[in-house]
């Protein structure tokens, strides 16, 4: 089940960062911080190995509690989902919570009273990242 | 302005690059009005100005297009032909008062307001899609017909519809078009 949803610039500053509420948000904090480094590292080393297209890095790096799935987008813009591992995701679910954050992101970014860098409030791209998180939680 | 790619008619651009480019638009008029009131009546003032062009183009290319005698016939031709010409959407004809005067046009898919959302300073002022009235007076106003045209919900500002409320004023006779006074 996911715990955590965070969106980064392409200079690392938050965008968006939403966790369940159940979880320590300090640590969700915490924990996309340290992945921006892993991030950082498979971007300045993949680009030999070009990944198709919208770079989905998979795994970041193991944890004892927690997965954590990294994306990043042709523009930098970085997505961090970070899930438990009572139930973990397959490649393809994490795939697929990556495309619809990103398409709701897209989305905010049409919208031409939203400048990007700005902090996201836009009540869509809010409900679909929560139903994203309380959808894992059924599924 | 030819474009590479053959199966692209060069007359015609993606309904997401006019949408990006009239919200683009609204956002800098916002900027430098600051006032959404203001920035209402610019909208309406360029599409006054627009209409007064577009109504030569619809006609020349609707030639099946007659003379209307009723309001009904006008707001008809409106949506079905003008709309449907321009924005590719056919809007609803609704609420007629009973002297048949006035009556509502409903938009159910504003192709202007994809992915728009209003900031919170001008949820309750700014009608986005107001240069659509201003289209609608400045096109008939060439053919002779003072309209009043306003909106009254927007589904941007949370009503139900998108809605604008057309109201017959009077034939112009023998006038000149209003930017040549």
């Amino acid at each position: 089940m996911a715990v955590c949803i965070a969106v980064l610039t392409k200079d690392n500053s938050p965008l968006y960062i939403a966790s369940d509420p159940a979880e320590d948000g300090l640590k969700m904090h915490f924990l996309v911080h340290t992945s921006i480094d892993v991030i950082e590292e498979k971007l300045n080393s993949a680009t030999a190995a070009n990944d198709p297209r919208d770079l989905y890095l998979g795994q970041l790096y193991p944890n004892e509690d927690y997965r954590i799935y990294g994306y990043v987008t042709n523009t930098k813009i970085k997505i961090v989902v970070i899930e438990s591992i009572t139930n973990p995701l397959k490649d393809g679910d994490a795939r697929q919570v990556f495309s619809k954050v990103h398409s709701g992101y897209i989305s905010l970014v049409c919208n031409p009273f939203y400048s990007p860098g700005d902090t996201i409030t836009s009540q869509p791209f809010l409900n679909t990242v929560t139903s994203l998180m309380r959808g894992k939680a059924i599924a | 302005m030819s474009r590479g790619r053959g199966a692209v008619d060069p007359k015609r651009v993606s309904s997401e690059l006019f949408s990006l480019t009239y919200g683009c638009m609204v956002a800098q008029l916002l900027k430098d009005f600051e006032n959404p009131e203001e920035v209402n009546k610019q909208l309406e003032t360029m599409g006054y100005n627009i209409g007064v062009r577009l109504i030569d183009d619809f006609l020349a290319h609707t030639p099946s297009v007659t003379r209307c005698t009723t309001l009904e016939e006008v707001a008809d031709i409106l949506c079905k032909q003008g709309f449907k010409m321009f924005l590719g959407i056919v809007p609803e004809i609704k609420n007629w008062t009973a002297a048949k005067d006035e009556f509502s046009l409903v938009i159910t898919e504003n192709p202007l307001a994809e992915y728009v959302e209003l900031p919170p300073n001008c949820q309750d002022t700014l009608w986005y899609s107001n240069i659509i009235c201003g289209v609608i007076r400045g096109a008939l106003e060439m053919v002779q017909m003072d309209v009043k045209c306003s909106f009254v919900g927007d589904t941007l500002r949370g009503n139900d519809s998108t809605e604008i409320r057309i109201k017959f004023v009077k034939i112009l006779e023998d006038s000149l078009p209003a930017g040549e006074d």
